[in-house]
């Protein structure tokens, strides 16, 4: 079963933990493929099986799109991603220096946008929204069986 | 970027009488990086005249959220047309790209076919 969405809208972004490690992704959907492998690459090694990796790859992969699509990257032109394990769950967050305003009402199935967050409640086991002013982070959190 | 390609793999049926049915292939994986050509690519052979349309994603390893968002806007765009008519091959063994489109629940608007003959053969009777 997936995940609802937990929208959390604050002046600080708290950090939930320690990094595992984080990617510095230049804004720039050609660099999506280095999303994907990174959050596979982290989820194998953390011990998820292929199809659970895949998940978690794909999710990411959603979340970077709309952080390169819809946000703001930093200085440097990169957006944020980092992984941190807790116990046996894993959560990968995706970072970005927008300030993220949410579109009202359910995707239409005609719609051409609008399933990115969808897709991220169906594979994960928990989808956290954070937005402070000038940043938004989506948290992707899976635990192992 | 990951590895991608997209094709015309030529048409099936009689093009003179607007009944052919058009074919595409698309392979490896479909992001935002290149889901606008697989738009483009799409809507091309629309402008053509073309109203059945059949797009193979038998090798395609990852479809994203953008690259149904491009199959629905052309499928959109064909049903508005009249007859026409987008089809997509996955085969069963492509089972993760097949979860995704289930998943997206774009079922009710974009048929998806286990075969090519299978989606050309619904296509051609219309």
């Amino acid at each position: 079963m997936g995940a609802h969405l937990q929208q959390v809208v604050s002046h600080h972004d708290a950090p939930i933990g320690l990094p595992a490690s984080e990617l510095h992704l230049p804004a720039r959907p050609a660099k999506l493929g280095a999303a994907r492998q990174y959050a596979h690459e982290v989820a194998a090694a953390f011990g998820f099986d292929s199809d659970r990796c895949y998940e978690i790859a794909f999710a990411v992969n959603e979340a970077a799109t709309n952080a390169i699509r819809h946000g703001k990257p930093d200085e440097h032109g990169c957006i944020h991603l980092s992984a941190l394990a807790d116990g046996d769950r894993l959560t990968l967050a995706v970072r970005d220096c927008g300030t993220f305003v949410a579109c009202a009402g359910a995707t239409d199935a005609l719609a051409e946008s609008g399933r990115g967050f969808a897709l991220m409640e169906r594979l994960m086991d928990a989808v956290q929204l954070c937005v402070s002013c000038g940043s938004t982070t989506v948290r992707l959190s899976k635990a192992r069986a | 970027m990951g590895f991608f390609y997209i094709s015309d793999d030529g048409t099936v049926g009689d093009a003179e009488h607007g009944n052919a049915v058009v074919v595409l292939v698309a392979g490896g994986e479909i992001d935002y990086a290149v889901s606008p050509q697989l738009k483009e690519r799409i809507a091309g052979r629309i402008d053509e005249g073309f109203t059945r349309v059949v797009l193979d994603l038998s090798t395609a390893t990852f479809v994203d959220s953008t690259a149904i968002g491009a199959l629905v806007s052309a499928a959109t765009r064909l049903h508005d047309l009249g007859e026409g008519t987008l089809a997509i091959v996955c085969p069963e063994e492509n089972t993760r790209v097949l979860r995704i489109f289930e998943i997206a629940g774009v079922e009710s608007l974009i048929a998806l076919h286990s075969s090519r003959e299978e989606a050309v053969a619904e296509l051609a009777v219309v």
